[in-house]
């Protein structure tokens, strides 16, 4: 457990240095919250729009989205701090230990996720005070489900890592996959209105499934259905998949890339 | 004689390049060894291979006691590695960094505490320990890393190029504390340098290492002794056709350097210089200028391989490569 418990602690404490994200971990998710979601908010303003979100208002709809969302972004850019301790030779430090890589990689990534996870709750806990249909129970769940998200991405950050040598290509492909995997996630337009093709994409989208379960766990549910009085006007769901559908997708996606991840460290050497 | 390394003809290609072709060496425990040469012959791919990061393509080793292929988790349990880039976390203090090291290796509560303090202690940056390393100076770190590779009390430690890029003052401070923990603590040192007198001053043994294999091995009164005991410089007035060797009973060997000079090898300069300057005049040479010293490992490695080691250890332009990685950031 050695390894486990100090690498985790020497991420977390990492996170603590960089003021500047220490920052960014309140800031970014406000700024899509408050400009996307009030500015959105007026426009979903008129009496049946609540049809097209499952029944509540946009911010209730969006809010477990940028949650989700926040985890997702700051699992996945941790693997960067790989490509940094390459350039900065602590990763020489590690490999040359008498530990076990896979539970140094693994204590790595749940600090990182950790941390991931902790941003998103700061996130969810300021969006109580301006989405109306978010319940308080569903806190601890989201937890989890954020956890098993965190893992998913951070692990699949720091294989994609290892095999990188330099951050402005780490950051080419995250920039490059982010925003599809974003917009593709449901988090804000329901996956059912969309174009059929692109509802296939969604499908193989992970982060779908984290949307969809934190709308499951986080968003009270209305006690009827509400149903379109407005000619052409589609009723949507609030939910695509069932909950245990979402999270055993993500509990799969978290293993199978924490084994990938591990087996890459395992097989890592110095250049 | 048990022996804390034996290097077995260790080979290490990276596709048609051959880093290291075919070394064999044996280390005493508890001696100093240097691997000394220019920049590029091989002596880091060594030091890899011997810390278990690279898997030789051919031959063996042991490094206390240990197969480094086949056993590389108990060699890796034995040894102490500096390397030559730094290899510090800068965002954390220096405690931070000897705790995070000291817990990898297995060591807890008190008796940690208790080493970290001893090993900051040793290399004086008690008073620095709860500073981030990103605003240490290069001495400073280098002094950290030694700490740091020192605390799980290794039997070994390796040190890659363990002065490159420091001033002449953190340099003297670097030896004396590696002279130390040779003494103290009766520590196998494995070094490698391209400085002579980091060689000189330090290693109890010595191999001179160019182009991936080992030259010369020995102390370093052993490999002045295959120069001769003295050298001597003389520059000659006769133009460029004019220059040659001279052959005499009392000249064991001669060369013509590419500045101009020549340069003999005598076992006595100062016997020899009278006879000399009979023979010049014989042979109708005018000498403008003479020198001579007592052999240097440059005179040995010049002797070996017909280059002088200071020039092509390409010094300056690798200093300024680290010493701008040390400050990045800062």
């Amino acid at each position: 457990m050695k390894a486990f418990t100090t690498m985790a602690y020497r991420q977390i404490k990492r996170f603590f240095r960089a003021k500047s994200r220490v920052i960014g971990m309140f800031v970014n998710p406000l700024i899509w919250l408050i400009f996307f979601g009030l500015g959105w908010s007026k426009v979903f303003n008129f009496p049946m729009a609540s049809a097209l979100f499952g029944g509540v208002d946009y911010l209730s709809f969006l809010a477990p989205g940028i949650t989700a969302m926040t985890i997702f972004n700051a699992s996945f850019i941790a693997g960067i701090s790989v490509i940094w301790d390459k350039q900065f030779g602590f990763l020489k430090e590690i490999l040359v230990a008498p530990a076990s890589r896979k539970e140094a990689i693994t204590g790595r990534m749940v600090g990182d996720s950790t941390m991931a996870v902790i941003q998103g709750l700061i996130n969810l806990l300021l969006t109580f005070t301006i989405a109306n249909s978010l319940k308080f129970s569903g806190v601890l769940p989201m937890i989890l489900i954020g956890f098993l998200l965190a893992i998913a991405f951070s692990s699949f950050g720091v294989s994609l890592a290892l095999r990188m040598t330099s951050m402005e290509g780490f950051q080419m492909i995250m920039s490059f996959l982010m925003l599809p995997l974003m917009f593709l996630s449901g988090a804000f337009y329901p996956v059912e209105t969309m174009p059929t093709w692109m509802q296939y994409l969604a499908y193989i989208n992970p982060l779908t499934y984290a949307v969809d379960a934190a709308r499951h766990v986080l968003i009270n549910a209305p006690a009827t259905t509400a149903t379109a009085s407005m000619p052409g006007m589609p009723t949507v769901s609030l939910t695509r998949f069932s909950l245990p559908t979402d999270i055993g997708v993500l509990g799969i996606l978290a293993l199978v890339f924490l084994v990938v991840a591990m087996i890459s460290f395992e097989r890592a050497t110095i250049e | 004689m048990e022996y804390a390394i034996t290097a077995n003809n260790l080979v290490k290609k990276y596709g048609d390049f051959t880093a290291v072709r075919g070394v064999s060496f044996k280390v005493k425990k508890g001696e100093i060894f240097a691997f000394l040469g220019p920049n590029g012959a091989g002596k880091t791919t060594t030091i890899h291979m011997l810390v278990t990061l690279l898997k030789p393509t051919s031959g063996n080793a042991t490094v206390a006691g240990y197969d480094i292929i086949k056993e590389s988790h108990e060699v890796r349990k034995k040894i102490g590695i500096v390397f030559q880039d730094p290899s510090l976390d800068r965002e954390l203090t220096a405690y931070e960094n000897m705790y995070i090291h000291g817990k990898i290796y297995g060591l807890t509560g008190d008796k940690l505490k208790k080493r970290i303090m001893e090993m900051l202690r040793f290399v004086e940056l008690e008073e620095f320990k709860d500073r981030q390393v990103k605003f240490f100076s290069g001495g400073m770190q280098r002094r950290l890393e030694i700490a740091r590779a020192l605390i799980h009390e290794p039997e070994i430690l390796f040190l890659d190029e363990p002065t490159i890029g420091l001033d002449p003052q953190t340099r003297a401070h670097i030896w004396e504390y590696i002279k130390r923990m040779k003494e103290e603590h009766e520590m196998t040192i494995f070094l490698t340098t391209h400085y002579m007198d980091e060689a000189e001053q330090l290693a109890d043994r010595i191999a001179i290492i160019d182009h991936g294999k080992i030259i010369a091995e020995g102390t370093s009164e052993e490999l002045k002794k295959l120069v001769g005991n003295d050298v001597i410089y003389i520059r000659i007035a006769n133009g460029k056709e004019g220059i040659k060797c001279l052959k005499a009973d009392f000249i064991r060997g001669c060369k013509v350097l590419p500045d101009g000079r020549v340069r003999l090898e005598v076992m006595n300069a100062a016997e020899a210089l009278p006879k000399l300057f009979e023979l010049a005049q014989q042979n109708d040479i005018k000498i403008l200028e003479v020198t001579y010293h007592r052999p240097t490992l440059n005179d040995v490695f010049l002797y070996l391989t017909g280059r002088e080691l200071r020039e092509e250890s390409a010094g300056r332009f690798d200093m300024a490569r680290i010493a701008v990685k040390r400050r990045y950031m800062k």
